[in-house]
């Protein structure tokens, strides 16, 4: 496996394990205010980090698996040209956002990272630990999206990741 | 005309195929260059959508449904129900539908809803006689309770976009919920005794204690989420970690169902789920702020006052309109490009934004079993490995009867309204 391959993996593991952590500290939070009397202060906050680093590093594994949403009603349609076409538009569209969300996303980033912000929480993280997940997400996003912009002008058309059996949460 | 226009661009970039996520955001990061906003909206906008705390709630009751499909969970439960209805008449068809009921309150998701029960219930299904085409409308249509009968993702996030209370949602989900279950269960009876369907015999009470110790976790398991929920010992994202928590111990310790390998399936199908979902309410995020800037929430708001005065008439336009998106569309989507433009409307109208909620959840468990895009007609084709247009032939009179369940939320709104709010 190539090395950004590989990358892209280990990031959805990493992902897939902030997830269940963020059920860990949510279930102790909950125990140690009911059977200690004693709330945490971290918690509530470090679950939520793990929810965003989370969501943003594995958008890119979604995106090569594809995991992501897409209405694949019309597309499914075209012939083989024509979709290929389409494909590498989509991707090249999600390239395009990722650039300017990784530009201004770094710049909201760099002003907390210059400026000391922190949180203002129990915690009193600084605020860039946070905000450093979107430029860093999209990043790799958007190489992930060249990458499938180039398999498809290569002439590989990439079948629908399976909607596994966990399927879509509606 | 510049909504026209919006929308327009905005369809043709999900029917090329862009992911709904990147096309919402994408085309929300237009419009703000366009009308010279600030492009910084668009990453804020990101962050604030992962920041919210109720969405947590999302990828733990995915691990907790997740974890107990795994489990084998949806086994026992169906054993355990069928040992109680199984000789009523249509007794497997009623089991069936009571399951889906059970473990959508254990369930937020439709999908993993039909594929438990499914995997369990179709081959028991055909193995006794029932014809195919009801069969798979049954397990389509019962799946879509996992989403109406709480707790329920869509409900989730139709909280986090209208700021409505996630709470009020759930409970109101309970009453429509049950109403659907109820049209389900004699409807199943009615078809099986006008078939002449033999009835299976009593199960015995050893049987029935047997059958329902093993259930009985999972019963508890949907009665504690519920219940933390409603007496507000806990918030929901709380009790999702509570609910994930109890089923890795009932499937990995009390029932020693839970491998290693299907803990890893399920902690790395909940987090594709979660971040699909969740990116998806990202770029509705963008896409709603940039739609608010130009003030086209408020013209549609109007244009809809000139042309429609009466509730009546909008609720039905909207089922219509959502009807048709539903057959392109997925569900999530449409809730999330959809809500902010009408719910101004609505609430113009008069129209209660909780009961609103319901309905559009009613609207896009239609759309759930509509084809060509239905998630759950795809699942229900994997599980039985039957011909979509055998599942979607199939689901033809329960598609009726979620209508029924419209207009009756419609002429009695405390159908929904009652238990969060009058009880």
């Amino acid at each position: 496996m190539p090395l950004f391959a590989l990358f892209v993996t280990l990031l959805a593991w990493a992902a897939a394990a902030l997830f269940v952590a963020a059920g860990a500290m949510l279930t102790y939070e909950v125990g140690a205010r009911y059977f200690f009397t004693a709330p945490t202060i971290w918690a509530a906050e470090l679950s939520q980090l793990c929810l965003i680093w989370g969501s943003l590093v594995a958008m890119a594994w979604c995106l090569r698996e594809r995991r992501h949403i897409r209405i694949t009603a019309i597309t499914g349609l075209l012939p083989r040209g024509p979709r290929l076409i389409a494909e590498a538009a989509a991707m090249l569209t999600v390239a395009v956002f990722s650039v300017v969300v990784v530009w201004k996303g770094f710049e909201i980033f760099w002003d907390s990272f210059e400026r000391g912000r922190t949180t203002g929480s129990m915690l009193d993280l600084p605020i860039w630990i946070t905000e450093l997940a979107i430029p860093f997400g999209f990043a790799v996003l958007l190489a992930q999206a060249l990458v499938e912009a180039l398999r498809a002008a290569r002439g590989e058309v990439p079948e629908d990741g399976a909607q596994g059996e966990g399927g879509m949460g509606e | 005309m510049t909504i026209i226009l919006i929308l327009g661009a905005l369809f043709a970039l999900l029917l090329a195929g862009v992911p709904v996520a990147f096309a919402l955001g994408g085309m929300g990061l237009g419009m703000l260059l366009a009308g010279g906003f600030s492009p910084l909206m668009a990453p804020q906008a990101i962050l604030s959508t992962l920041d919210g705390f109720i969405l947590l709630a999302v990828p733990l009751f995915l691990l907790m449904s997740n974890v107990l499909l795994k489990g084998g969970v949806g086994r026992d439960l169906f054993a355990a129900v069928q040992a109680w209805v199984g000789h009523w008449p249509g007794g497997l068809a009623v089991a069936t539908i009571l399951s889906c009921g059970i473990f959508a309150a254990i369930s937020g998701s439709s999908v993993a809803t039909a594929a438990t029960i499914g995997t369990v219930a179709i081959p028991e299904m055909l193995n006794r006689g029932y014809e195919k085409r009801f069969v798979y409308g049954l397990l389509a249509a019962g799946g879509t309770l996992g989403i109406l009968i709480p707790p329920s993702i869509p409900m989730i996030v139709y909280g986090f976009v209208t700021e409505e209370s996630v709470i009020a949602l759930f409970l109101a989900g309970i009453g429509p919920g049950l109403a659907l279950l109820t049209l389900f269960v004699l409807f199943s009876m009615a078809h099986a005794a006008m078939r002449g369907m033999g009835r299976a015999e009593v199960a015995s009470w050893a049987e029935r204690r047997q059958a329902s110790i093993r259930a009985l976790p999972s019963l508890a398991l949907a009665v504690i989420v519920i219940g933390v929920i409603y007496t507000g010992a806990a918030t929901p994202t709380e009790a999702a970690a509570i609910g994930f928590a109890a089923a890795l111990l009932i499937t990995g310790v009390i029932l020693r169902t839970l491998s290693w390998q299907g803990l890893r399936e399920a902690a790395i199908e909940s987090m594709a789920t979660t971040v699909a979902i969740l990116l998806i309410v990202a770029g509705a995020k963008v896409f709603g702020k940039a739609i608010a800037l130009y003030r086209l929430p408020q013209e549609i708001s109007a244009f809809i006052g000139e042309m429609i005065d009466t509730p009546l008439a909008f609720v039905a336009v909207v089922a219509i309109v959502l009807l048709i998106m539903g057959l392109v569309f997925e569900a999530l989507s449409m809730v999330l490009i959809m809500t902010p433009v009408l719910l101004p409307a609505a609430v113009g109208l008069g129209l209660d934004p909780i009961w609103f909620g319901i309905f559009m959840v009613i609207m896009v468990e239609c759309a759930l079993i509509t084809p060509p895009v239905g998630l759950n007609l795809y699942v229900i084709q994997a599980v039985a490995r039957a011909t979509m247009g055998e599942v979607a032939r199939g689901v033809v009179p329960f598609l009726l009867l979620m209508f029924v369940t419209v207009a009756l939320l419609y002429a009695l709104p405390d159908l929904a309204l009652y238990i969060p709010f009058k009880l």
